[in-house]
């Protein structure tokens, strides 16, 4: 026989249990699925039929269970499987992941004062406020802190690059710009170029979105690099080189940067090679000023270069060789996509025909364009939106934009450009024509003079891959003197003959680890995919990044990537108030006639009003202030579940109770009808440490009530919820009304009932005192239905009063439901336990009379309200007794 | 380990940042300075976290090397954290009582957040007072007494016999004993039981043999405890037995001497109408099969719930209902009405049994005490009148048989139990548990437990457990071997006693006796039981008691520390 005994469920039954057993001398391993033990009873502000304060006589239990040599407490755990039986069960425990390191807390609470994710805290019964990082309450045992983490937020599970939005979008709700931006750039340094550029799948897949809207996840971004920007900020401190091996990036865009800024970080020396005067790519020589401005890209650039990345500008690199032999060990290839796609026409060779990249190249650069009064640009991306914008503001009187797509955003065949910028273009000007194919560019005087066109039908096929299938014969002809053609581009032919490429030119490389054919050479952004776009670009730059550190410390590329991430399950909604996304502010048409940015940012109260919309889908946002602020340095953001075998002799059972789901008693309203609370949310509202410091009030005006009602058996004897008892309520509302009335004396307490069931010591002598000196009145009925008064906001109880018959209204300021209870004991656990549970889900025993506390297994035993209803009292001696039964089963013969 | 010399204090001061608990509002280092000119600190430091593994660490190591004979931590709360920073004291060989704690987070930091000034200045008052009552601390033993490894079960019912089966199974000698000739109590007259219409006489019957046939188990029947001496641990017993005396030794006492029914007087026609009877008077015809007529009525709460006795018992509604449910399924014919007040069918089982009672064609019918029902007839009861609430009409029913639910009431012994025990009766007159709530099977005194109907009205189910949770605490000083006492406890100057005796008068725990020394009679304090709560020394007119660990001088150290 094994001394050890395990009880499950930390609260007063479970600690009573543990502590008895303990004095006996049995080694108690006290698992709690909670962070704190105290279950219920810490929830409960006194205590009947003697008042006393639960937390004042329970704190004493925990304490001593948290001290006694005896007992070992773990905490947030969860048993998984128990094989054995008795004298010799195997039992596994999860013990989930606290992130913090418990052996180092202190329980100083500094990391809460910063944590800036705040949800509804389940102790307070969802009425006040905990944060991410938490102890469930004050008196907590172990007194040390939690982080709720859930998984990845959806914004941040379908970034391609992982950018944790809910991490700066929670700084910025709390007016932490700066750190808000820390979090961005521990990603990627693009804040400025991705808050305006970037096509945002984070907010698609917003949650809030299924609420009201999605987070302006984006312009916050881009909110966070502006404050930098306006208020300026000191120089990156250039990262020391402690890795072995230069880098060389070919490449100035955005994947080029995002490898080098990751590799740089990382410890290596890095250099990019940039054919052009300037670094950049297609950031500063593709998407026009007035979209990303020049200071913007520079100034993203520039915090790359001061952490130590050389950018060596008009350096075209013509040879791998030669790099590998001035001493780099690796190459990254980001070169992008540097010739655009041909439309195949007839007449496409005409004078007036230019292509998108070649124009906006020019135009970026300031070089003078030519430009008629009537343009037409064919393509729907964005590329050939920004052609439209500009030839607009280069002066042509006509533009129009001639697409396969549909203008319907929701179709398979929809524009690629974004929403916001095909509307900003619409109110600019640009007339837009959809569904319509090139056909053959007209000419006149060898010049071109407009565009044929055909309908297409249908742009992509079932797969979503580029199939355009067109109508017969011939659809509008569009009057033009210059044709910009914005239909795609793809890496230039001649680069790197020694480099393995696909039939489009684009260089073929392993999918994971972005290897190219030759050692040493990796690839990523536009010259592998094909034109995409800037988050996409960083994504394979950072992917580079991991596999070259690999390569360089001769690790396996596949292997040394990080772990895949799970997205979060559910995100709970409950209680959300709507409120409108704030739209970003524009600049007025009248003035965008040159290149000025047309969107002009978030101001700082915009910016934490929108951040505030966000619903913090993973709990913690991983900001990682906390991080910061612990000066015991106890948190471990990378710390797992973890696994532990017990060998014990016995098993108690102590879960407790749960609260039985009234919602399908709508008759009463509960959530719908504001002043309509249940009386564990009242105990929450009356306790001083609750959320109102036991201001007892009610939700819909804040004041004090008067005049509260009590509706008892609210889903107990009732044959459509739970056809049992719940044992406690009565003496639990009476002990509520008392509380009513010591908070506010003179408050009238009226207790509608079946049977006032007081069946223990000094429980009449309780209710008669509530009668006789606490103002509470007891009326036998039950209530058919609240009603509302619209006046007030008064419930207005109707119920026929068993003893007269008459069907009455009573209107009270509060009305207090005395919920059912429930057992809190999963089918999984029983079974993983291997135990009985009768219909109500209490747990069995095999003899109600001799053997009450065993259970259907031997060597297993219950206690306390998953055992039957118990008030406390019986509860602990539930709890005693299941130590005296298992000391008798496993001791026995000593 | 060597004896550390501590006529001359040597204090070590460590203080706590707590983080910026205490550090933010409170000038850490400054209060460091401070207490290093204070008299007798030889050293003084401060702690991030004092009770870190690097604050525990800077404990000893600070013991160590400054060979310290006293410490002093100031930080967050006794309540949580003196047990740790006293360990710490002990791993280096100090006494822990030698440790004293001072408090100034909850007391200082925290409430005087916005007067950091002040907050510092009153830290150093508390400091200051500290160390003074530091130097005056004295090392204190904690006695460890032998626990006889035996128990006596007063009460042979079902929950005594359950609690002296549950102990004897964990392998302690058992006294058993019951003043009646035979093992079994109440459940010898009941025919069955609730809510499995299980018969009591089955149920008892392997129990009697297991008790009888069981070699850790002495029964002794037609025997009650005369006297009980001594404490936890060493208690005791005369038995007073069938003409013989005996006497024996145990370290711990559970009592389950059951309660007892209440006879009505003259409610109803009880005793002058012959067909008037008490459920435990129906039980009996019941198990012997008399009959008992077509037309059956049960009033509920006769004694019960009203002003001369305000209780629920409990376990009457139930009684009533199994009754009736018996009654109905023996003969389906018979009319059976239950006049009830509120219907105290708590829980699970209870409420099923009610609603089978109901489907049986039991009918229910709610009186209020304002309206109580009435009876009519001369010799024998012919019809009950009684006040329909729900039909809101008065109705006479038919009536062969009248039973009477009555209330358990406190067993007569319990008088002689309270006084030979020295534990308390409630107003109720049942024996008086520790405190209601959490210490429902204890006693106030140690080694004492109760169970069963004694304490409240119990059914068997949950009387078994109460009789499992006794024999729990009962096992926890018998398993262990030995209990321990408050080391700080209360001591009586004998030579300044003047015998008054309001220190026995007013100690809870039963600590503190008279007894003659010298032509006079002085308190005598037992150790072993003494709970150091401290009010005999404050109540002592004399001032003849004091506390260790609070004694007057150090008391008074530190209030003139506080004002110098």
């Amino acid at each position: 026989m094994n001394n050890s005994v395990l009880v499950i469920g930390g609260g007063i039954a479970g600690i009573q249990a543990s502590l008895d057993l303990a004095n006996m001398g049995f080694k108690v391993y006290l698992v709690e699925k909670s962070p704190s033990i105290g279950g219920r009873m810490a929830q409960l502000d006194k205590t009947f039929p003697t008042n006393d304060c639960a937390m004042c006589i329970l704190a004493p239990k925990m304490i001593e269970a948290n001290s006694h040599p005896n007992i070992e407490l773990l905490t947030y755990s969860e048993v998984e499987k128990v094989s054995g039986g008795i004298g010799k069960f195997k039992v596994k425990v999860k013990k989930k992941a606290s992130f913090v390191d418990w052996s180092k807390c202190t329980g100083c609470s500094e990391c809460a004062k910063v944590c800036p994710v705040e949800l509804n805290s389940e102790f307070d019964e969802n009425l006040g406020r905990r944060k991410a990082i938490y102890i469930p309450f004050p008196q907590a045992i172990p007194n040390k802190y939690t982080i709720d983490k859930r998984g990845y937020p959806p914004c941040r599970f379908v970034c391609p690059a992982g950018v944790n939005a809910q991490g700066y979008v929670a700084l910025i709700s709390q007016g932490k710009f700066k750190e808000a931006l820390e979090v961005i750039r521990r990603t990627m340094p693009f804040a400025g170029v991705c808050g305006r550029v970037c096509t945002h799948p984070c907010e698609k897949d917003c949650e809030r979105g299924q609420f009201d809207e999605p987070v302006a996840i984006r312009s916050l971004k881009r909110f966070a690099a502006d404050y930098e920007l306006r208020v300026g900020r000191e120089n990156a401190v250039p990262v020391e080189k402690t890795k072995e091996g230069k880098v060389a990036i070919i490449g100035s865009g955005p994947a080029g940067l995002a490898c080098a800024y990751d590799l740089i970080r990382e410890g290596y020396a890095v250099t990019v090679f940039e054919a052009l005067p300037q670094a950049g790519g297609l950031l500063r020589y593709g998407i026009p000023e007035y979209r990303l401005p020049k200071e913007i890209v520079d100034a993203d650039v520039s915090y790359i270069q001061e952490l130590g990345v050389e950018i060596k500008v008009n350096t075209p690199v013509k040879d791998l060789g030669e790099v590998f032999n001035q001493g780099y060990k690796a190459i990254f290839l980001g070169v992008g996509c540097q010739e655009s796609m041909k439309l195949g026409i007839p007449n496409e060779e005409t004078k007036g025909v230019i292509y998108a990249l070649d124009f906006l190249r020019r135009a970026n650069s300031g070089v003078k364009i030519e430009l008629g009064n009537q343009v037409a640009v064919i393509g729907g991306g964005s590329v050939a939106i920004d052609c439209a914008r500009v030839a607009l503001r280069l002066g042509s009187k006509e533009v129009h934009l001639v697409c396969l797509e549909s203008r319907d955003l929701t179709s398979k065949d929809r524009m690629l450009a974004q929403d916001s910028e095909i509307k900003e273009a619409e109110e600019e000007g640009l007339i837009i024509h959809t569904s319509l194919g090139p056909k053959r560019i007209l000419t006149e005087n060898g010049k071109v003079a407009g565009l044929e066109t055909r309908v297409c039908t249908s742009v992509r096929d079932e797969q979503g891959r580029f199939a355009p299938r067109f109508a017969e014969g011939t659809a509008a002809t569009i009057e033009a003197d210059t044709i910009i053609v914005a239909t795609g581009q793809r890496p230039a032919k001649v680069v790197f003959k020694e480099i393995e490429k696909s039939p489009s030119q684009t260089i073929k490389v392993d999918p994971i680890t972005l290897c190219t054919n030759i050692e040493g050479v990796f690839a990523g952004g536009d010259v592998v995919s094909g034109p995409a776009d800037v988050i996409a670009a960083i994504t394979a730059g950072k992917e580079a990044a991991i596999s070259i550190d690999c390569y360089l410390r001769g690790i396996d590329m596949k292997k040394g990537r990080p772990d895949t991430v799970t997205r979060v399950e559910e995100v709970s909604k409950a209680g959300v108030r709507p409120k409108a996304r704030h739209s970003m502010p524009t600049l007025e048409l009248g003035k965008r006639k040159r290149f000025g940015e047309v969107e002009l940012g978030f101001d700082e109260e915009m910016a934490v009003e929108e951040a505030k919309r966000c619903l913090n889908c993973a709990v913690c946002s991983e900001c990682r202030g906390c991080e910061k602020v612990c000066e015991a340095n106890a948190i471990v953001y990378t710390m797992h579940d973890e696994s532990v075998e017990l060998n014990v002799g016995a098993i108690i059972i102590a879960s407790g109770l749960g609260l039985y789901d009234i919602a399908s008693l709508t008759e009463y309203g509960y959530k719908r009808i504001k002043n309509v609370i249940t009386a564990m949310e009242f105990e929450r509202l009356t306790a001083a440490s609750g959320p109102t410091m036991g201001e007892l009030r009610r939700s819909s005006d804040g004041r004090i009530p008067e005049n509260v009602a009590f509706i008892q058996c609210v889903g107990s004897r009732d044959f459509r919820n739970k056809a049992y008892c719940s044992s406690v309520c009565c003496m639990h509302a009476t002990k509520e009304a008392m509380l009513a009335f010591e908070h506010h004396p003179g408050t009238k307490s009226t207790i509608f009932y079946m049977d006032m069931r007081a069946v223990g010591k000094r429980f009449q002598e309780y209710i008669a005192r509530a009668k006789n000196e606490y103002n509470v009145t007891c009326i036998r009925g039950r209530p058919g239905r609240i009603e509302v008064n619209p006046e007030n906001d008064n419930p207005i109880i109707w119920y026929e009063e068993t003893i007269t018959g008459e069907v009455k209204s009573f209107e009270a300021e509060l009305v207090v439901l005395a919920q059912a209870m429930v057992p809190q004991i999963t089918k999984e656990l029983a079974d993983i336990l291997g135990i009985e549970l009768d219909e109500d889900g209490f747990v069995k025993a095999p003899d109600k009379l001799l053997q009450p506390l065993d259970t259907t297994r031997p060597g297993i035993f219950a206690c306390g309200y998953v055992h039957s209803p118990r008030d406390i009292p019986d509860s602990v001696t539930q709890a005693s007794g299941a130590a005296g039964r298992t000391a008798e089963a496993i001791a026995g013969g000593k | 380990m060597e004896e550390k010399d501590l006529s001359h204090p040597r204090i070590g001061v460590f203080i706590c940042h707590c983080g910026i608990n205490i550090g933010a509002y409170v000038n850490v280092p400054d209060l460091v300075e401070y207490a290093k000119q204070l008299p007798n600190v030889v050293h003084a430091e401060r702690n991030l976290f004092t009770c870190s593994e690097e604050g525990i660490s800077a404990i000893k190591r600070g013991t160590k090397e400054y060979n310290l004979n006293r410490v002093l931590v100031a930080s967050c709360t006794p309540r949580t954290h003196e047990p740790l920073f006293r360990a710490a004291c002990e791993e280096v060989g100090l006494n822990k009582y030698l440790f004293e704690f001072v408090n100034i987070r909850d007391q200082c930091s925290w409430v005087h957040m916005r007067e950091p000034q002040k907050a510092t200045e009153k830290a150093k008052d508390l400091i200051r007072m500290g160390v003074a009552k530091a130097r005056l601390l004295q090392p204190l033993e904690e006695i460890e007494m032998e626990v006889d490894p035996s128990a006596l079960v007063i009460g042979g019912g079902i929950v005594g016999m359950e609690a002296a089966l549950n102990l004897a199974n964990q392998g302690f000698n058992i006294h058993l004993v019951e003043k009646e000739p035979e093992l079994g109590g109440t459940l010898r007259s009941i025919n069955k039981l609730f809510p499995i219409n299980q018969e009591a006489v089955k149920l008892i019957k392997p129990l009697v043999e297991q008790i009888k046939s069981h070699p850790k188990i002495k029964t002794h029947l037609s025997s009650r405890v005369s006297q009980v001496t001594g404490f936890i641990g060493n208690f005791n017993i005369n038995l007073d037995g069938k003409g013989k005396a005996e006497q024996f030794t145990v370290g711990t006492i559970i009592v389950a001497v059951g309660a007892e029914p209440l006879k009505p007087t003259g409610q109803y026609g009880y005793g002058k109408m012959n067909n008037v009877l008490t459920q435990l008077e129906l039980e009996e015809r019941m198990k012997k099969g008399k009959s008992l007529g077509q037309n059956v009525i049960m009033i509920n709460c006769v004694g019960a719930r009203v002003p001369e006795r305000t209780y629920c018992s409990r376990i009457c509604c139930m009684t009533a209902i199994k009754n009736a449910f018996l009654i109905k399924e023996s003969n389906p014919k018979a009319k059976v009405w239950i006049l009830h007040r509120d219907l105290m069918t708590y829980g699970v089982d209870f409420e099923t049994y009610y609603r089978k009672a109901m489907e049986l064609g039991v009918r229910f019918i709610r009186y209020s005490l304002e309206r109580p029902p009435e009876i009519i007839g001369d010799e024998k009861v012919e019809n009950i009148k009684v006040y329909h609430e729900l039909w809101r009409k008065e109705i006479e029913l038919p009536c062969d048989m009248l039973v009477l639910t009555t209330p358990l009431i406190p067993a007569e012994d319990n008088q002689n139990i309270s006084k030979m025990l020295k534990v308390s009766l409630d107003e109720f007159g049942f024996l008086l548990e520790a405190h209601l709530k959490l210490r429902p099977v204890e006693f106030a005194m140690d080694g004492i437990y109760i169970c069963g109907s004694a304490r409240w009205p119990t059914d068997v189910t949950e009387g078994v457990s109460q009789a499992y949770a006794a024999a729990a605490k009962a096992a926890g000083p018998l398993r262990m071997g030995y209990v321990k006492a408050e080391a700080i406890n209360a001591v009586v100057n004998e030579d300044e006693c003047s015998g008054c005796g309001i220190c026995e008068l007013l100690c809870s725990f039963q600590a503190i006796e008279l007894q003659p020394r010298d032509n006079k009679r002085v308190s005598h304090i037992n150790e072993a039981v003494c709970k150091g709560c401290g009010t005999c020394g404050a109540a002592c007119p004399s001032g003849a008691i004091s506390m260790h660990h609070f004694t007057d001088e150090q008391i008074i150290a530190q209030v003139e520390a506080l004002f110098s």
